[in-house]
């Protein structure tokens, strides 16, 4: 059952990261809330379920920070939705922290690499 | 403005996130409809998969970063809902802090406005005054004018320099004839301390000479008074002293050296006999502007080099004379401000004192609230935000109490001031200015803290199991600690002010009783403005005089009456250099110097002074007839200490000398610096017969303060009217004023230790009442929390006397502990008390009656207090206590 799946892969999302995930969904093209979580979720092919919890307090803070900003539109149902998209200063900030997410992903395979050799 | 702009952002921001969350859903739930589910169901699923609405909002809500506005004004709304559910506690604690605050308050703008503030004209810091010293000797505000004007020409750190002198005058039209009081002062000396005029001009040179045109500047109050604010009273015409002035000039509103002065005359125009002699010291102070870049010592150096060149030219008159500068504000405000700060750290451990009793009341408040905090910690508030919670409620308190205080000082400083002994200087400066209100909300918010934060960590911190099981009974073994400490702490601190309070009520008593050399009781004294047409010349004002004497002792209910210069006790100057027979020296800073006191001859009688040997002056003494003196007994002492000095002679005085005068008799010491002044005055005296001065002496404008004294049995207010048709008949326009008895004489003499005394014993007085309603309230808290156990011991076998004497016993132990603190406190304080040595006299620092008397008032007042608690307690109904929880 689609449930119980994405309740089973849900993994907890550090802060950090979930900002660099929010800001590169809307790296292409401006999304509202509801499609930012659909975008990281189908991204991660499912293993990737962002609470609303932390989602919007997210986008908020990140709002706040600059890196994005809003603005009122209609989403494909013809709704009144909030969307959000990247400044330029966001996209700064999304290079950056991609560069080091990717040095600390490197670390952490170099430390875990050595047990994997051993066995 | 920018609050209520917040406000609407808020609330815009709210609406849009309700929006925006809306729109989530409605997304949510139509995609899964599209997916084939229930709408219903797709509804309740979306709803569920997003979470709790309400929570998801609060948690985005705090990234807007109004955070801390939002908790402040909830714990606000919270707070006062709690404080108006409790409008006994609420109450008891407002007022106690009111209490505390407006008094520190009331004493900080006294202190501010005599001490702190700037002295009211452009720059103050770059005004100065420069004294002339002698060494050894005590400051007196006179200089020699001729040493004034070599300054003023030679100085040149000072942009300008001026000098005044106090003066008073009787003014005889326009108008009802009254005595009035002003400044002689120098031309500049409006523009030396940067005031403008409001009409008119300063005083000119010509004008500063005697006989000078007789122009007069007067102050704004009188123009508004007699000449209705018109710019038309330039020119018109004052007559003071018997001299025609005309109005030249008119001084701002806000102009006020000091309370009682309205009209200003040219210094120049004094009596040359006193002004023009080098070695004359007149009544005057000079002051200063200093140039820009100009510093006070630098400004000292060189008036050091001026007065050091002026000794040289002037051997026999200058030799050994200084020059000090210093701030004007020193000169204004002289030596009240230890007092006035002593008061300070006094009224300040009162507020201690009342803190402590809001503490307590928060412990035992929060002793009963702990279910509130359980409950919310349970439900996830943690530790820092009910702190902060509880802390907004006592601040809420303090500030309270804060406003309630200020309105109270703001209404009770000026009669406080008015009930209190002497005046203090620059006392129209002391208002509720911005300092003084910001000192009112920083002490209220401090003291909340203060206050709040131990009985806030000591409620925050518990066991959650505990509490919620007990079911609401307090276990608190330590908030007990805390209020058994709370209540030693204002033990101690009352009785360190009753120490003080002890202290200077001993010194009053001892300066009341010591005798001042003469009969206080019974005599009155007063001044009389003579006529103008009576005071023409000196030998005129002498007639005058002794006509006035003679209708006075004619009223029935005079015993005796006559003249005196100089009124004892009053501490007014009149010294003078002299040497005995033909011993001349040869500079007069190396004669010794004497008090004189010019009398008529039936002083000795009207003081009752004891008349040691020899005689007193007689009518016979006149200006004819050969010089006369009288000596005390100190002079005897001191400068005959094996001779007879009946038949010596006396000289005293320099330019010119007055003498030789044959001392006839020898009187007893009199204090004249006030009771218990130290020795660093001149204590040597000396009489000498009014009717043998000089008549250039006799000149109005000097002999203003020449007093008149009556013995009588009669009391003042029925003798005075008498005086006064004596006076008014014998010249309609003169006037009778200062009318006093000896004994408000005396009492004056004593303000500077009445005026700190009596404040102190009111502060005193406070303590006790604040802290024995402190230990009362904590006795009957723990007798409140003791009941079952009050009941176990009673059917245990205790009898009720026994529970009494528990009761009791707690509390005397409390008390005695802080006695004992108090104490050695106290011995360390007092110390500090005793460094203003001018405030205790006959009295020593550790004096062990004051200290014994003091403990056991207060063990005693702290038994009074336990006594109802007590009573109660020993009235517990056991059966009843052991069902109680």
């Amino acid at each position: 059952m689609p449930k119980t799946a994405r309740y089973k892969n849900r993994i907890e999302l550090l802060q950090g990261t979930l900002d660099m995930l929010i800001l590169r969904t809307l790296q292409w093209r401006p999304q509202h809330g509801y499609g930012i979580g659909q975008g990281i979720g189908a991204g991660s092919h499912e293993v990737l379920r962002v609470e609303s919890g932390s989602l919007y307090p997210a986008l908020h803070r990140l709002e706040r920070q600059g890196w994005i900003v809003s603005e009122w539109g209609l989403s494909e149902n013809k709704q009144r939705a909030k969307f959000y998209r990247l400044t330029a200063a966001g996209r700064k900030h999304l290079v950056s922290e991609e560069s080091r997410w990717e040095e600390f992903v490197k670390a952490v395979k170099a430390v875990m690499k050595p047990a994997v050799e051993e066995q | 403005m920018k609050f209520w702009a917040l406000f609407r952002r808020r609330k815009q921001r709210d609406h849009d996130l309700d929006e925006e969350i809306r729109a989530h859903l409605a997304m949510a739930i139509r995609e899964r409809i599209d997916q084939g589910e229930d709408p219903a169901e797709a509804e309740a699923n979306a709803r569920r998969e997003f979470g709790n609405t309400t929570l998801v909002k609060e948690v985005t809500r705090e990234m807007w970063g109004f955070a801390w506005l939002e908790t402040l004004l909830q714990d606000l709304r919270y707070g006062l809902r709690q404080l108006r559910r409790n409008p006994g506690f609420t109450a008891v604690a407002v007022l106690t802090l009111s209490l505390g605050i407006g008094a520190n308050t009331a004493i900080f703008s006294v202190v501010d406005g005599v001490l702190l503030a700037p002295l009211p004209y452009p720059r103050p810091n770059r005004l100065v005054a420069v004294w002339e010293t002698l060494p050894r000797s005590k400051h007196i505000d006179a200089i020699s004018y001729p040493n004034f004007r070599d300054w003023q020409r030679e100085a040149g750190s000072f942009q300008r320099m001026s000098a005044f002198g106090d003066s008073d005058y009787e003014l005889t039209s326009p108008g009802m004839p009254k005595h009035i009081w002003g400044y002689e002062i120098s031309p500049g000396f409006f523009a030396t301390l940067g005031v403008r005029l409001t009409l008119g001009r300063e005083f000119t040179p010509q004008e500063d000479q005697y006989g000078g045109a007789p122009a007069v500047i007067i102050s704004n109050r009188m123009w508004r008074n007699r000449f209705a604010g018109s710019p038309e009273a330039l020119g018109k015409v004052l007559e003071l002293n018997g001299v025609a002035r005309t109005i030249v000039g008119v001084t701002p509103p806000e102009f006020r050296l000091s309370e009682r002065q309205d009209v200003y005359t040219p210094l120049g125009q004094r009596n040359p006999v006193f002004l023009n002699p080098r070695g004359s010291h007149d009544d005057m102070v000079s002051v200063a502007r200093l140039k820009p870049g100009v510093s006070i010592a630098q400004a000292q150096a060189e008036m050091d080099a001026i007065q050091q060149h002026l000794d040289q030219l002037y051997p026999e008159t200058d030799r050994g004379l200084g020059a000090e500068v210093v701030p004007l504000k020193h000169q204004i405000v002289g030596n009240v401000g230890g007092t006035l700060l002593l008061l300070l750290g006094a009224v300040g451990l009162v507020l201690l004192i009342a803190c402590a009793n809001v503490a307590n009341l928060l412990l035992a408040r929060a002793a009963a609230r702990s279910r509130e905090f359980a409950i919310r910690s349970a439900l996830g508030a943690n530790r820092a935000r009910v702190v902060r919670q509880l802390l907004t409620e006592s601040v809420i308190l303090s500030v309270a109490g804060g406003g309630l205080g200020l309105a109270a000082a703001a209404w009770g400083v000026r009669p406080m001031l008015a009930a209190v002994p002497g005046t203090l200087p620059r006392s129209y400066d002391i208002r509720l200015n911005v300092p003084v209100l910001l000192f009112a909300f920083g002490v209220a918010v401090t003291v909340g803290i203060l206050f709040g934060l131990a009985p806030a960590l000591k409620s925050s911190k518990f066991d959650l199991q505990e509490t919620l099981k007990e079911g609401g009974r307090t276990a608190s073994s330590g908030h007990h600690h805390a209020q058994s400490s709370l209540v030693i702490f204002q033990m101690a601190l009352t009785l360190v002010l009753l120490v003080g309070a002890g202290l200077l009520f001993r010194t009053i008593r001892h300066l009341w009783e010591t005798n001042p050399g003469f009969d206080t009781q019974h005599i009155v004294t007063f001044k009389v403005g003579l006529s103008p047409s009576a005071a023409r010349t000196g030998a005129s004002t002498r007639a005058a005089y002794q006509q006035l004497l003679g209708r006075i002792r004619m009223i029935p209910g005079v015993e005796a009456a006559d003249l005196t210069y100089i009124l004892p006790l009053t501490g007014d100057n009149n010294t003078a250099p002299f040497w005995i027979d033909s011993q001349k020296p040869s500079v007069p800073q190396a004669a010794p110097r004497m008090m004189v006191f010019d009398t008529g001859p039936d002083y000795l009688r009207v003081m009752k002074i004891p008349l040691l040997r020899g005689r007193f002056f007689t009518p016979e003494d006149t200006a004819k007839s050969p010089c006369v003196a009288a000596i005390d007994s100190v002079f005897a002492r001191t400068y005959f200490p094996d001779k007879d000095p009946l038949g010596q002679t006396l000289t005293f005085g320099w330019t010119p000398p007055l003498g030789p005068c044959w001392i006839v008799g020898v009187v007893g010491h009199v204090r004249h610096w006030g009771l218990g002044a130290p020795g660093a005055y001149t204590r040597a005296q000396s009489y000498y017969p009014l009717y043998q001065i000089p008549d250039r002496y006799w000149s109005v404008g000097q002999l203003e303060s020449m007093s008149i004294l009556i013995r009588t049995p009669l009391d003042a207010a029925v003798l005075i009217p008498e005086v006064k048709k004596a006076v008014y008949g014998a010249g309609r326009r003169q006037t009778v004023y200062a009318v006093q008895t000896m004994e408000q004489v005396a009492a004056e003499s004593m303000a500077s230790q009445r005026f700190p005394m009596m404040l102190l014993g009111v502060f005193a007085g406070l303590a006790l009442l604040l802290a024995s309603v402190g230990i009362y309230g904590v006795i009957s808290y723990s007798v409140a929390q003791r009941v079952h156990e009050i009941g176990i011991r009673m059917a245990l076998g205790a009898q009720k006397r026994d529970v009494f004497r528990i009761v009791i016993g707690q509390g005397l132990r409390l008390a005695l502990a802080g006695v004992a603190i108090g104490v050695a406190a106290a011995l360390v304080l007092t110390r500090v008390l005793s460094s203003f040595s001018h405030l205790l006299y006959g009295v020593r620092a550790s004096d062990p009656l004051t200290f014994v008397a003091v403990s056991l008032v207060l063990a005693g007042v702290a038994v009074l207090a336990c006594y109802i608690p007590a009573r109660r307690a020993a009235k517990v109904d056991p059966m009843a206590a052991l069902r109680h929880e």
